[in-house]
């Protein structure tokens, strides 16, 4: 076919995404993921593989905290705004001036004591920005509403209690005024929930948890899972001991996608509680799966449990990214999930039936995903039991891929997955349910996979159901993706260096050493001159640089739930820091 | 702790495999001991006796007795018989240990620890199982099959009117089936010396009716009662939020640590401590007090606490029925 | 041989086993029942208990740290308590590092009592009210074998459980050095 035909077809998912994407203009970065698909692909196509090399750093903006900065910056109109983690300062840089002045600074002053409940560092993931409101996660369990021209709280919505082990760091989503927020916790035995706040007042509209009875998960008549498996009443109840879903886990500390067509918010719940799974029989609904739900009322339309009664710590938390697939030659709605499981999921998003399951690293702890019936096949070779060690289990805890989210470009069709390339020893040991202690009950050295590098950065191919081409890298790749339309990616390694690959091939066409290793998610944005900037946070940390941040001590291998084992020269590659860099062409 | 605890009186067919096995052996050795005893007071009775002025018989010496050669041989063979007999007879007693049919089996989960039994009961539904503690209820007539396994060092479950002998290994899982045929309690305790209170970890078996075992499982299913006066109240407060909840369990609470016996319904029970102390209001309020004095060594602690809050979490805890 | 030169031999030999056997009581001795009154340590709420503790604590180094019984204790008590949970085996993890050299208030019996009994801001949570006193100390006891500081006979061995680290009898003695300011403010550092 004509080139310029091609070209043109080649454009139109990228034509059909942008008009779906309800973005703001196509030089801003309103939300975390760029939009309700979870893209986090920019239309901006200045900086290109040819000119890229030429990429030079336009100005810095130090934060003044040296935890690990996991968020992602947000741009709206002129003015870019940034979160920390704790203590969780919010600034607001105004772009229009040069060197980006600070035009107000947010101190939300969370509870000091919070910090001890935070399993993986103290990190914030990000702001969100909607109707000139900005909203801000709290460490200590506070979601507050700050007006984005002055600085000033508008409201403060509390929830959770930080002696109970519960804290807050996911980004908020808005949807059509609905703030959507989730909790963290699920090592201390915390309950999971999502809650949906009036973005005007902060009040509560609707609450859904992740174990419990049926009027509690919000399961009612809309409720028409895909798989026999899912279907049951008050499963939230039955498919654990007596009273043990009320320290179950199952929060919801990552990633919201929403489909404004259907009306269905799309998210993944977190690993069930302890991680020693012979105290918890039964399938642990509704944990390690993902909900679609009404966004007015919260109702659950479907789920599907990725890894029942999960024995790994697979949380199935990570992004969900919305793309229309063609699958044996017709159109279909679907979500694709990397999930920690180690497998790329392609999920109907209307009915919750998997098109295809993938694995994008080694798998040894399962086989394969039954499509008829959903069922994930165990390997009964690294089944968990009690005071055994347990060796190479691939992947390890933080999966084939944690939170760290991935990017989806239209041009490519294809998704680009930082991620980690790592297996593990454990032992399943008893423990107790203390409120305010780590309710776990493993002994977790991890190392690194097949290979021997630590981090991998693919690109998938969601309907060839393969990677394109890959990066090793030593260190686990800990920060999220950008794609352009540029056809470049950029992401950033946990020694500091953040890179701009070529979409296409993975040839690596410009770096730049930063600070600290970059454990954030880059952004693009047009800046008020009309020019095309990439902004990213630098300042190492989250559960893989936990062993910097926290100042740990390697020489115990299990120290970070297990990371330090396989982070041991972390200390000698990068040290502690916070300083935003944003990058422009000259 | 009161149960018949008797080698002698099996209760079911485990126990009653191995007491024909001990009755053949008993038969079989006593029947042999018999005979060389007899046959050693023949010998010296119908020694060649001296008397001082007699000389000694120089002749005896070279002779060869005549029987000698037919005495070996049909002592020999006597006696492979015999333990060719015993060989068999314990080759059937292992048959017929290993065919307790087990349809139906109720479950258990038993975990030795550092002096207490921790019993846990499967069920095929996950929110039917429930946790208790050194008392085990089984049917009559009914079998259990026992999964055996150790938290910290080797004990090992004989409950001797049931079954035999098995060890609980750590690191290692086995089971052990029984059954128990007529109603009763069976008392049984740990056979391997596991520590300082290796004496005192005793456990019960009580075999109930089916009809009263139901009752009784669906008893233990309930979470605990909620308190009624004012002095339980204070009771239930103090359990969650002091010493206690830091390693008991007592479902529907907020106390689900689970490195002691669960609590949900201890009232319910004869006895405290595997067998150390009767469970009444005096003894257990004294148990909760200073639990070493009755049994030291064990892993709970005496209590920092006022006399008042003693007495309330007795009476908190003594309406666990 | 002189029967004198013999007879003292035999004194001087029965003293050393003698001696030996009873430097061995110290780390060998199990006293189930807590400490007599007066030599325990309230819950140091005031600045004066608090020195109070801390002049105790010396007078508790032999029945603890130098006591076999009470540091296994102290490590038994640590995986049940979820003590391992935030610090691993002295790693750290949403707690501090133990095994180092860094204390943030202190790396003498006292402090280490007085952390473990009345938490700390920064998230260490306060258990005087949940766990007896003579837990306490065994749990300082043994935090303190994590950085190779309770004596060597008396610190335990190779764990049973999956082994992360140099046994604590093993590690050398990581002298508390130096001593974070606090970070107690909420304001970014």
């Amino acid at each position: 076919m004509p080139q310029a035909l091609a070209r043109a077809l080649r454009a139109l998912p990228a034509i059909a995404l942008a008009a779906a994407a309800q973005a703001a203009p196509d030089g801003d970065w309103p939300m975390a993921a760029h939009d309700y698909a979870s893209t986090r692909f920019s239309p901006l196509a200045d900086i290109t593989a040819a000119n890229a090399a030429t990429l030079k750093l336009a100005f810095t903006f130090s934060t003044g905290v040296v935890r690990g900065h996991e968020a992602a910056p947000l741009v709206v109109g002129n003015t870019m705004f940034i979160v920390t983690p704790y203590p969780n300062v919010v600034y607001a840089l105004d772009l229009s001036q040069p060197g980006a002045p600070l035009r107000w600074r947010f101190e939300p002053k969370p509870e000091a004591f919070a910090q001890g409940v935070a399993c993986c560092d103290v990190v914030n993931r990000g702001l969100a920005v909607d109707d000139g409101k900005v909203f801000l996660n709290t460490l200590d369990n506070q979601t507050i509403a700050i007006d984005a021209a002055n600085g000033k709280e508008l409201w403060r919505y509390r929830m959770g209690d930080i002696r109970a082990g519960e804290t807050r760091t996911m980004a908020p989503l808005v949807v059509k005024g609905r703030v959507l927020i989730g909790n963290s916790g699920g090592e201390y035995g915390v309950r999971g929930w999502l809650i949906a706040l009036d973005a005007q007042k902060g009040k509560e509209l609707w609450r859904a948890y992740s174990t419990g009875p049926d009027r509690e998960v919000l399961i009612g008549s809309d409720y028409k899972p895909f798989y026999a498996k899912e279907r049951g009443t008050d499963l939230g109840v039955k498919t654990w001991p007596a009273d043990a879903w009320k320290v179950g886990g199952g929060t919801v500390w990552g990633w919201i996608s929403y489909d404004p067509e259907l009306d269905l918010v799309y998210y993944g719940t977190a690993n069930p509680g302890p991680w020693n799974a012979e105290q918890r029989p039964g399938d642990n609904k509704f944990t390690s799966g993902l909900f679609a739900r009404d966004l007015a009322t919260g109702q659950a339309r479907w789920f599907y449990q990725l890894s029942p009664h999960d024995e790994f710590d697979y949380d199935a938390v990570n992004e969900n990214v919305l793309i229309d697939l063609q699958v044996a030659g017709k159109p279909r709605k679907v979500l694709v999930h990397p999930d920690r499981n180690g497998y790329v999921y392609v999920i109907d998003r209307a009915t919750g039936e998997v098109v295809s399951a993938t694995p994008f690293v080694q798998v040894n702890t399962s086989t394969g995903v039954d499509l008829a019936t959903g069922e994930l096949r165990y390997a009964p070779g690294k089944h968990q039991r009690t005071g055994t060690v347990v060796r190479d289990i691939c992947p390890a805890a933080p999966g084939g891929k944690d939170w760290q989210p991935s990017a989806y470009s239209p041009r490519t069709q294809l998704l680009y997955l930082p991620h980690q390339n790592l297996c593990q020893d454990q032992e399943a040991m008893q423990t107790g349910y203390i409120a305010g202690t780590p309710y776990v009950g493993a002994i977790v050295k991890m190392k690194p996979g097949p290979g021997g590098h630590r981090g991998r950065v693919t690109a998938w191919d969601p309907a060839a159901a393969k990677a394109r081409w890959t990066i090793d890298e030593d260190l686990p790749v800990w920060s999220g993706a950008l794609a352009t339309a540029g056809d470049l990616v950029f992401y950033g390694t946990m020694d500091g260096w953040f890179k701009a690959v070529d979409a296409k091939s993975g040839r690596l066409v410009w770096q730049f050493k930063t600070g600290s290793g970059i454990v954030g998610q880059p952004i693009a944005y047009r800046g008020p001159d009309g020019k095309q900037y990439i902004a990213v946070l630098s300042g190492v940390g989250g559960w893989a640089g936990a062993v910097v941040a926290g100042d740990l001590d390697t020489r115990d291998g299990s120290a970070a739930a297990g990371f330090a084992n396989v982070m041991g020269d972390l200390k000698q590659r990068t040290t502690k820091g916070g300083m935003l860099y944003v990058f422009a062409l000259p | 702790m009161n149960g018949v605890h008797d080698v002698l009186s099996p209760a079911g067919p485990q126990a009653e495999a191995l007491y024909q096995l001990w009755n053949v052996m008993f038969v079989a050795c006593t029947v042999v001991f018999v005979l060389t005893i007899v046959a050693l007071a023949i010998a010296v009775w119908r020694a060649p006796r001296a008397s001082e002025r007699a000389k000694p018989d120089l002749d005896l010496h070279p002779r060869k007795v005549a029987t000698l050669r037919r005495s070996v041989v049909w002592g020999i063979a006597g006696s492979s018989v015999l333990l060719l007999g015993l060989l068999l007879a314990s080759f059937v007693a292992d048959r017929a240990l290993s065919a307790l049919p087990l349809a139906n089996a109720v479950r258990i989960d038993l975990v030795g620890h550092q002096f207490w039994w921790e019993a846990r009961y499967e069920s095929h539904s996950p929110e039917l199982t429930f946790s208790t503690a050194n008392e085990l209820h089984v049917p009559v007539g009914r079998p259990v099959l026992v999964r055996l396994r150790a938290d910290d060092v080797i004990h090992s479950f004989w409950v001797p009117s049931l079954s035999g002998k098995k060890d609980l290994i750590p690191g290692r899982e086995s089971t052990i089936a029984l059954r128990a045929d007529r109603a009763g309690t069976y008392r049984g305790q740990c056979a391997e010396f596991c520590g300082y209170q290796h004496a005192q970890m005793a456990l019960v078996v009580v075999a109930d009716p089916p009809a009263d075992y139901e009752r009784w499982q669906a008893l233990q299913r309930e979470p605990a009662r909620a308190p009624e006066t004012a002095q339980e109240r204070r009771g239930l407060e103090l359990v969650e939020q002091t010493s206690c909840a830091m390693c008991h369990a007592i479902h529907g609470t907020r106390a689900r640590a689970r490195r002691a016996p669960d609590l949900t319904h201890v009232a319910s029970r004869g006895w405290l401590g595997a067998g150390a102390v009767e469970n009444t209001p005096a003894l257990r309020a004294e148990w909760i007090a200073n639990a070493q004095k009755f049994k030291p060594g064990i892993n709970m602690p005496p209590l920092d606490a006022a006399p008042d809050d003693l007495a309330a979490m007795a009476a908190y805890l003594g309406s666990l029925r | 041989m002189s029967s004198r030169f013999l007879d003292r031999a035999l004194v001087l030999a029965v003293a050393s086993v003698g001696a030996l056997t009873s430097s061995g009581c110290e780390r060998e001795s199990r006293d189930f029942l807590p400490p007599k009154p007066g030599a325990e340590v309230g819950h140091a709420a005031s600045a004066a208990a608090s020195a109070a503790a801390i002049a105790n604590a010396a007078a508790m180094v032999g029945r603890y740290e130098h006591n076999a019984h009470a540091v296994s204790a102290g490590k038994r008590l640590w995986t049940w308590y979820n003590c391992s949970g935030c610090h691993a085996n002295g790693g750290g993890g949403s707690g501090p590092a133990l095994m180092d050299d860094v204390w943030i208030y202190g790396g003498d019996a006292g402090t280490i009592y007085l952390t473990i009994a009345n938490g700390r801001p920064n998230g260490m949570p306060a258990f005087g009210s949940r766990i007896p006193k003579d837990q306490i100390w065994q749990l300082a006891a043994y935090v303190r074998s994590l950085a190779g500081l309770a004596s060597a006979d008396a610190a335990p061995n190779r764990d049973d459980a999956f082994l992360t680290r140099t046994p604590e009898s093993a590690s050398d003695p990581q002298k508390p050095e130096t001593v974070k300011p606090s970070v107690a403010t909420g304001r970014p550092q």
